[in-house]
């Protein structure tokens, strides 16, 4: 197993539980359905819709949901940008069933389907 | 007559002292500002500078990185493969730390950017948004039916042409590159930069050329 | 869900997808004190005094009401207090005295 970094790649060297991604480009995705309370930015009406990862926004940032209490130095999360089709948010979407959402959501919000 | 006097003589919206009482949240917003500054938490110039900085962001900066895009097929790569790295090469710093996704309309696919959950907008680029983008009805309908949304700005976009919404959440905001329209063949960065406006890069309308031109 | 759970379950400025009317193309010129108090929130962020998130999260904790009719800027400055305050930065009596005062000396400024 190898590392790639921007420095470039290390052989033997192995990335730790949460280093790297856990979505790749392509891969489908729900967004989870729970309902906390606290803080989040992950918007109700997208709360356990499917998509697919767009990208891996790099670099990771600081999750949101410590943040908002003012842990700034709180955990890092993945971050991806997730294709959803409108049609899958709205069943009675009037428009092009093309039509679709991006939004960018944190790893921990994220399951693989 | 001096400057100042002068400045005094017509309605100056900037002037803090105006003929309105001062109202309870505008005396909240004095104390608090004071009330730090007196524990020396932030200084009465970083507030100045941080007004400076805000008063320098119009969608003037924006229309100059659109019509770099369109003239500049390298600088166009560059700008979608990293939006903010883009922006500071034409001198436009980043200041409240965010990421910034350039969105490229084309024949097929029309960009909306919206925040549903507050107001985030690509301010170091932009400016201050309208006032429009921070209230309900657009945060509420853009996501539901966008289409509806664009007819409310005038903007028809062709059912084969697939409507993308961008809804951004925290840590990236977004800049729309609309599409260069038609009959500019030649025509200077100057006069490009003039036919973008901020809505363009809102996503609601599309660049046009002015009617005297049509 | 039970019928109180819907009122934790959703932050009030979640709103995407709502109904809502129709959008109102007015604008207004940010007024000094608005602007100050952006510039303010800028600082605020700068030096993690309070984060753009932390001001988001105080924005919520108002509640739907204070949030449908408080403008967007009222909303800010009300959080700040309160985010002060939970931070031990300043108390509620210091902000009441240093209002007081600053109500006094809009007072005498207008009266000249």
């Amino acid at each position: 197993m190898s590392v790639t970094s921007a420095a470039g790649t290390f052989e033997g060297v192995v990335w730790a539980l949460n280093e790297a991604p856990a979505f790749a480009p392509g891969e489908a995705v729900r967004i989870l359905t729970r309902t906390p309370i606290g803080h989040y930015r992950v918007p109700t009406y997208l709360r356990g819709k499917s998509g697919t990862v767009e990208s891996v926004i790099e670099p990771a940032g600081l999750d949101n949901e410590q943040e908002g209490f003012g842990r700034n130095a709180g955990s890092k999360r993945h971050y991806y940008r997730i294709a959803i089709p409108l049609t899958e948010i709205w069943p009675d979407y009037v428009g092009s069933p093309r039509d679709g959402l991006r939004i960018e959501v944190f790893e921990t919000w994220l399951e693989r389907i | 007559m001096s400057a100042h006097e002068h400045e005094h003589e017509h309605d100056h919206p900037h002037a803090e002292i105006t003929a309105e009482p001062a109202g309870y949240y505008e005396i909240m917003e004095t104390a608090v500002r004071e009330l730090l500054a007196e524990k020396g938490l932030i200084g009465p110039a970083e507030i100045r500078r941080q007004i400076e900085v805000l008063d320098s962001r119009t969608p003037a900066l924006g229309a100059k990185v659109v019509a770099r895009a369109w003239v500049d097929s390298g600088f166009r790569a560059r700008l979608l493969a990293d939006g903010r790295a883009g922006c500071e090469e034409l001198g436009i710093s980043f200041y409240d730390d965010t990421q910034l996704i350039v969105l490229e309309n084309t024949q097929e696919v029309h960009n909306l950017i919206v925040c549903t959950l507050c107001s985030c907008y690509p301010r170091p680029v932009l400016g201050l948004p309208p006032d429009w983008y921070k209230e309900k009805p657009y945060r509420a309908r853009a996501v539901i039916e966008p289409r509806a949304v664009l007819a409310e700005f005038g903007t028809t976009i062709p059912d084969d042409v697939e409507i993308r919404v961008s809804d951004s959440t925290a840590m990236v905001r977004y800049l729309v590159l609309p599409r260069r329209p038609d009959g500019t063949e030649g025509w200077s960065e100057e006069a490009l930069a003039a036919l973008v406006t901020r809505d363009a890069m809102i996503g609601v309308v599309p660049a046009t050329l002015p009617e005297t031109v049509q | 869900m039970t019928d109180s759970a819907h009122l934790i379950a959703k932050l009030p400025n979640d709103i995407g997808g709502a109904e809502a009317g129709p959008i109102v193309m007015a604008e207004h010129t940010l007024l000094p004190w608005e602007k100050r108090c952006h510039a303010l929130a800028d600082v605020l962020d700068f030096k993690k005094i309070i984060n753009t998130e932390e001001k988001r999260r105080g924005v919520e904790a108002l509640g739907a009401t204070v949030i449908g009719n408080l403008s967007y800027y009222e909303r800010w400055i009300v959080a700040f207090g309160n985010i002060l305050f939970q931070k031990g930065i300043i108390t509620p009596e210091e902000l009441a005295r240093k209002m007081d005062e600053v109500e006094a000396r809009h007072a005498r400024a207008g009266g000249a």
